[in-house]
């Protein structure tokens, strides 16, 4: 007979306390109710990366002034113009990849960072734990969207420094998010196999703790695209965000906000289309939660 | 969260046994001092990366102030004016210091304390997160108690689809979709502009509906879902439920009487969690409808550079975020005899 070292769980095990009791119909209600949502953002994701390519769209700047203000379904421009004669369509799609891009961007380095700051915290406890979770406290006390602001003024607006600021406020929910988790694993038995067995920390880190708090942070990760991609709409619409001819959703309701009453449609395009990604990660996200239990 | 290994930190009386007896006899006040004792370092932490943020920006209040055209010898001499020449840290402990004998020192720009600043601004602000909570709390417990009378019936269903639908919602395209339909289309009520109250109740209250609303309206969906989602979780879980059924009281009763009750718990630290976060929120919505608040002040304090009027209004953010969380944790305290006698 050999000694086997405890296998490492690999697999996310739901408690069984946890999770509802589903029966087929249900089940198959939240199966579409994750489908459908994520297929919503494939599109979406799909459309912005490629759909000015596939469509053959005009670029989203530098348009003739002659043919701003066109109705939406004139030839050539779906949507219609802008005051600068841009291509409204275009400058959604190319708006949408670069909100896409940060938030996506935001919410990796975010879980990487504050996951592991989180994980690290909960699993050593003591002083280190202390000290970790005070700093973070005071993140989480600074008013996120002055952090945000300041960070945005101090490096000047850019992709980089949104991505920059944005994770910076990322880091403290997620890691509170993980230190909870690894809490509440630390009195598992398979914890105490672990010990017993004389895995080294950084491995119980690995292969034990985080397969089974991934699927926490990916949801709170799907929720956390929602944050980011509002947030950073409110850094493109006070003009800090992505620099002005550039569009981003957020700047171009700004733009729209200019002339809201002539033009309202110019406001409810990047609306829309800021409405259906943020529901369709919120939707997910729930989703998932409800699939995966826990908070 | 609480590490039970801290020894309160409460001074020690010469005989011991009446120190012990004091501290155990009231235990809210022990976790009062507890609570106060964390904040300090929080606060200090807060005022910190504040002046340390804002040391990164480039340009100061005396170069903005005099504009591009000026001399380095006109901004040297306002630098020295303003007291910008000395170093950083100086700075910061010459703030502090006043700080906690509440002086916030004088706005770099306009000269006037900050104190008086912020009591012309303040107001505004707070009207403004109070409406927003009026209204989302007045609709949102309604709504969460009738989709937990029937859970998973058509009005939950729906109720909760849309308050997915609302948190999805940014406040600042809410508030242009607000100003859209209630300004323009409409024209019931003012786009812009702030009445101050005392040139009448009634246009003061006209101007902040649609702000409060643009803040309330997403606030009333979370706080509807929470609700409604504690609601179920006690119908369907406590005992206490099961005994208040069997003796026959009414469906409605036991909704709210004993599951609200209980649920009003979850919801006030929610509420309270929240406050941070929306008076942080309060700074773009106060730009959209340009109502002087401390929202507007801070941002048009980081574009000229005004340090000190910054820092005052960051202290307040993070003040009240932690004083909401404190009176939250007491709340529990005093209305959960459980937790009163736990709490160590």
């Amino acid at each position: 007979m050999t000694v086997v070292e405890p296998a490492p769980s690999a697999a996310y095990v739901p408690e069984l306390d946890q999770v509802e009791e589903v029966g087929p119909r249900r089940r198959r209600v939240r199966n579409l109710g994750t489908w459908i949502p994520a297929g919503m953002i494939a599109l979406i994701v799909f459309a912005c990366f490629l759909g000015p390519l596939v469509l053959g769209l005009p670029r989203p700047i530098g348009g003739n002034i002659l043919e701003s203000y066109l109705p939406a379904g004139s030839p050539g421009h779906l949507l219609g113009t802008d005051p600068n004669g841009n291509d409204i369509l275009s400058r959604l799609l190319n708006g949408g990849r670069a909100s896409l891009l940060i938030a996506f961007t935001v919410n990796v380095l975010g879980l990487l960072i504050g996951g592991t700051l989180g994980a690290v915290s909960g699993y050593l406890g003591g002083a280190v734990d202390t000290v970790i979770m005070r700093v973070l406290d005071v993140l989480i006390a600074f008013p996120s969207l002055v952090l945000t602001l300041a960070v945005a003024q101090a490096l000047g607006p850019s992709m980089t420094n949104t991505i920059l600021a944005l994770t910076f406020f990322s880091i403290p929910a997620v890691a509170r998010v993980a230190r909870s988790a690894v809490l509440r694993l630390r009195s598992m038995p398979f914890m105490a196999a672990a010990e017993l067995a004389g895995t080294p920390g950084w491995r119980v880190l690995l292969r034990h703790l985080a397969p089974n708090i991934v699927p926490q942070l990916i949801t709170f990760a799907m929720l956390g695209m929602g944050i980011v991609i509002i947030i950073e709409g409110a850094l493109s619409f006070l003009g800090l965000g992505i620099p002005a001819p550039n569009p981003s959703w957020g700047n171009m309701v700004a733009e729209g906000q200019l002339s809201l009453s002539a033009t309202p449609m110019l406001v409810v395009w990047p609306s829309v289309a800021l409405l259906l990604t943020v529901l369709s990660f919120n939707l997910l996200g729930e989703n998932l939660r409800a699939r995966w239990g826990g908070r | 969260m609480t590490t039970a290994t801290t020894t309160p930190r409460v001074p020690v009386d010469r005989d011991p046994r009446v120190s012990l007896t004091r501290m155990t006899g009231s235990p809210v006040l022990r976790l009062v001092v507890k609570r106060l004792l964390m904040a300090i370092p929080i606060m200090l932490g807060v005022t910190i990366l504040t002046y340390w943020v804002l040391s990164l920006i480039p340009g100061n209040a005396a170069q903005q102030l005099l504009g591009p055209e000026a001399t380095p010898e006109d901004i040297a001499q306002l630098e020295e004016q303003l007291g910008l020449n000395r170093s950083g840290v100086a700075r910061y402990f010459d703030w502090l210091g006043g700080a906690l004998t509440g002086d916030l020192g004088n706005s770099m720009v306009s000269r006037q304390p900050v104190s008086d600043v912020l009591g012309d601004r303040l107001p505004v602000t707070v009207e403004l997160v109070v409406l927003a909570f009026v209204v989302s709390l007045v609709l949102a417990i309604p709504v969460a108690l009738a989709a937990a009378h029937r859970p998973n019936g058509l009005f939950d269903r729906i109720s909760m689809f849309v308050s997915t639908a609302g948190l999805s919602v940014a406040n600042y395209v809410l508030a242009l979709v607000l100003v859209l339909v209630f300004a323009v289309q409409l024209g019931v009520l003012p786009a812009i502009g702030y009445t101050p109250l005392s040139d009448g109740v009634g246009d003061n209250l006209r101007g902040m509906i649609l702000p409060s609303a643009a803040i309330g309206i997403p606030l009333f969906c979370f706080y509807a879902r929470f609700l409604r989602g504690d609601l179920v979780d006690q119908l369907q879980q406590e005992e206490y439920i099961t005994t208040a059924r069997a003796k026959g009281i009414g469906p409605w009763q036991v909704l709210l009487r004993h599951a609200f009750r209980n649920s009003s718990f979850g919801l006030i630290t929610v509420v309270g969690l929240n406050l941070g976060a929306l008076i942080g929120g309060t700074v773009i919505i106060e730009q959209i409808f340009s109502l002087p608040g401390i929202g507007q002040l801070l941002l048009q304090a980081i574009n000229t550079r005004d340090v000190v009027v910054v820092q005052a209004v960051v202290v307040i953010f993070a003040l009240v975020a932690v004083v909401a969380n404190l009176v939250v944790d007491l709340l529990y305290a005093v209305l959960d005899p459980r937790i009163r006698h736990d709490s160590r």
